[in-house]
């Protein structure tokens, strides 16, 4: 089964080697910019489809996302856990590890966060929050751990893995909130709240905004530092784009991919414990909305750039953002955005120059 | 205790359904080459059109037809991606799992003006087939009887899908197909088609699948009622290494697993941990088949070294 990965291959690990033509560096733009061209379209589409103002929606939609200060800072809160799940995403992709499990680390490290938040109440607040942050890293990354260890010492194929390891996780924190963790007080699925003193102080009045988005930007830079300075790294991209030779080079395949999966789960279990302790307050069941799915498009979308990679996360924040706004203040549905997001993830992988009038328009270029 | 057994069972049977089919349908494709993680929005779908043409027309079997059309269609729009096209097999599932989602989150307040559950007047479900005799037998009875249609003929299913991948010459260019496309191609197969059909008959079968759980299971539509079963489908033919028979096997386990989570959960068991158990049982068993492949390795090479 482990052929699954090695016929596929993964789109952000094989930069292309070969100089482009010119037909083809015409499409460059095109190629990045496409997908959420597109889904934009698509978008409008359903939209004019449903009786709905195509201009207007998006008019507001930007409005909504980065209209002032405040909406700007709201963007920034919803795009701080998909730039750290893109981020954890890029780094299995780069190394050639189809990591598809970042939600399971994702949840598990905002259980460990919250646990920590309403258990270990009397440490002072800073330490709090250092420990449930690490805490959280820790939770992710020994979740990662497990697909990662069958990957490279059985290569037991991580597709699958860890897409099934995303819904045991899910289910686990389930059980473990609802039958050790219920807070007392209310009916649903939730944790007590975390002690006021592991809350993220708030940078602006009337937003979440938090030190969280400046972490992920700091981890935004370690990664850029992991793949462009770091022995690691270097060791991490060859073993991505080609085993063979990182073997040859005598670079240690197996401990490359433990550390690809610890680094994953590392930054997908931050992203979890950064969301609990800055804007939920408590572990809720089934809280996600799919952050670590998001999360493979945004590292797709950014090519495993780092610059790329923010872009990405802070539009998809944006259309998050705005879409909840939107849907306050019109009936159109917060699932327009579902539909833009699958939309950017089968358009970031569909190969335009393929397209039989692509491929007419380029001969002709 | 036994009453509960009996009950777990007789749920047990129209729960296996869906997957079962779903899981032949993805099983063809894997063997042509491609994994379908779109069974899941592919299903939706089909549930979707089962209950908009049997309302429309009265016929839940012509809903099920529909589904069946419009799963397939699906199914090729969504091989050609990624044959044609050069997509990701995985990225672009991920992707089809959350349009659909979405497209569906999206429709039903706006078009149908309903939050929840669409349940359109004239919407009739498929009839329970109640076999004489048998259902008279104490036990045995509600197991074997009572069920929708499907329930019954989604078991042909089984031999119909083995017969074509291993007797048919078309379904050995399939496997040659799945197992080495440039050998094939090579060979004068039409690999690319081939797996367009592969993917044509997983959609189909998802479409069947959606059909049943829509009009056969409970009579009406709302966005969740797939529920996963995609990926327990997709569960179900890993755990039996893309083989029709093992792949039932792994559906039928699965079906007990989700019945007897139902009626745990009532009864002070933890149903989150009933329901976690096909994700775990394809981890286990992905990890023995290849922890045997690699000592078999392993040994052979050291054989070679001697």
């Amino acid at each position: 089964m482990s052929q699954v990965t090695a016929e596929t291959g993964i789109p952000v690990a094989g930069q292309e080697t070969i100089a482009p033509s010119r037909g083809l560096q015409l499409l460059r733009p095109l190629q990045l910019a496409g997908p959420f061209v597109v889904a934009l379209i698509v978008g409008a589409i359903v939209l004019v489809a449903s009786g709905r103002d195509a201009v207007g929606t998006y008019w507001l939609l930007l409005q909504q996302s980065l209209g002032g200060p405040t909406e700007i800072a709201n963007t920034l809160v919803a795009a701080t856990p998909v730039l750290l799940t893109g981020l954890a995403t890029a780094i299995a992709f780069r190394s050639g590890m189809f990591n598809v499990g970042v939600e399971g680390s994702l949840y598990v490290g905002a259980f460990a966060a919250a646990w920590a938040g309403f258990t270990l109440t009397r440490l002072p607040g800073p330490l709090l929050i250092l420990v449930a942050v690490v805490l959280a890293g820790l939770a992710g990354a020994v979740w990662a751990l497990i697909p990662g260890i069958l990957r490279a010492q059985w290569r037991v194929d991580e597709v699958v893995t860890t897409l099934m390891l995303n819904y045991v996780a899910i289910l686990l924190t389930s059980w473990l909130v609802n039958y050790f963790f219920l807070a007392p007080d209310i009916a649903n699925s939730m944790s007590p709240l975390i002690a006021s003193h592991a809350q993220l102080a708030r940078l602006l009045p009337r937003s979440q905004l938090t030190i969280a988005f400046l972490l992920a930007l700091v981890v935004t830079f370690l990664y850029a530092y992991l793949f462009n300075r770091a022995t690691i790294g270097y060791q991490l991209r060859m073993t991505g784009l080609n085993p063979r030779f990182a073997r040859a080079v005598g670079i240690n395949l197996g401990r490359a991919i433990i550390v690809a999966f610890l680094l994953s789960g590392l930054i997908g279990g931050i992203a979890g414990g950064l969301q609990i302790l800055g804007v939920n307050y408590r572990f809720i069941d089934h809280f996600s909305p799919g952050y670590g799915f998001t999360g493979i498009a945004v590292a797709l979308l950014g090519r495993g750039h780092p610059a790329g990679i923010l872009l990405a996360a802070l539009f998809f924040g944006a259309l998050s953002n705005g879409g909840a706004m939107i849907q306050l203040f019109s009936d159109i549905p917060l699932d327009l955005i579902n539909i833009l997001q699958g939309v950017v993830m089968i358009f970031a992988v569909i190969e335009l120059s393929r397209l039989p009038f692509v491929r007419r328009w380029l001969q002709r270029a | 205790m036994p009453d509960a057994v009996l009950g777990v069972l007789a749920a047990a049977a129209p729960a296996t359904t869906a997957i079962l089919l779903a899981a032949m349908g993805g099983l063809v494709n894997r063997q042509g080459g491609i994994v379908n993680i779109g069974l899941e929005p592919m299903m939706l779908v089909g549930a979707f059109t089962a209950v908009v043409v049997s309302a429309q027309s009265g016929n839940p079997f012509l809903g099920v037809l529909a589904a069946t059309f419009a799963g397939a269609l699906l199914g090729l729009l969504f091989s050609w991606s990624i044959t044609r096209l050069g997509a990701n097999e995985i990225v672009a599932g991920l992707g089809l799992n959350l349009l659909v989602l979405g497209f569906f989150g999206y429709l039903l307040p706006t078009a149908f003006k309903i939050e929840g559950t669409l349940l359109p007047a004239g919407l009739v479900g498929l009839p329970k087939v109640e076999i004489p005799v048998v259902n008279q037998i104490p036990g045995l009875g509600p197991i074997l009887s009572g069920h929708d249609i499907l329930t019954y003929l989604s078991w042909l299913s089984v031999p119909l899908v083995s017969v074509f991948l291993y007797r048919t010459p078309l379904g050995i260019e399939l496997r040659a197909t799945g197992a080495n496309e440039e050998a094939a191609r090579a060979a004068g197969v039409p690999t690319l088609r081939l797996r367009d059909f592969s993917t044509v008959i997983a959609g189909a079968f998802s479409g069947l699948a959606g059909a049943q759980l829509s009009l056969g299971v409970v009579t009406l539509f709302n966005k969740q009622m797939t529920g996963g079963r995609g990926f327990i489908a997709l569960a179900a033919f890993y755990f039996g290494d893309a083989r029709p028979a093992l792949t039932a096997l792994g559906a039928v386990i699965f079906g007990v697993f989700e019945a007897a989570g139902f009626r745990l959960g009532s009864s002070g068991v933890p149903s989150q941990l009933v329901q976690m158990l096909p994700y775990l049982v394809v981890v286990i068993s992905l990890t023995l088949v290849a922890v045997r492949r690699e000592l078999r390795v392993r040994e052979r090479a050291r054989a070679a070294a001697a």
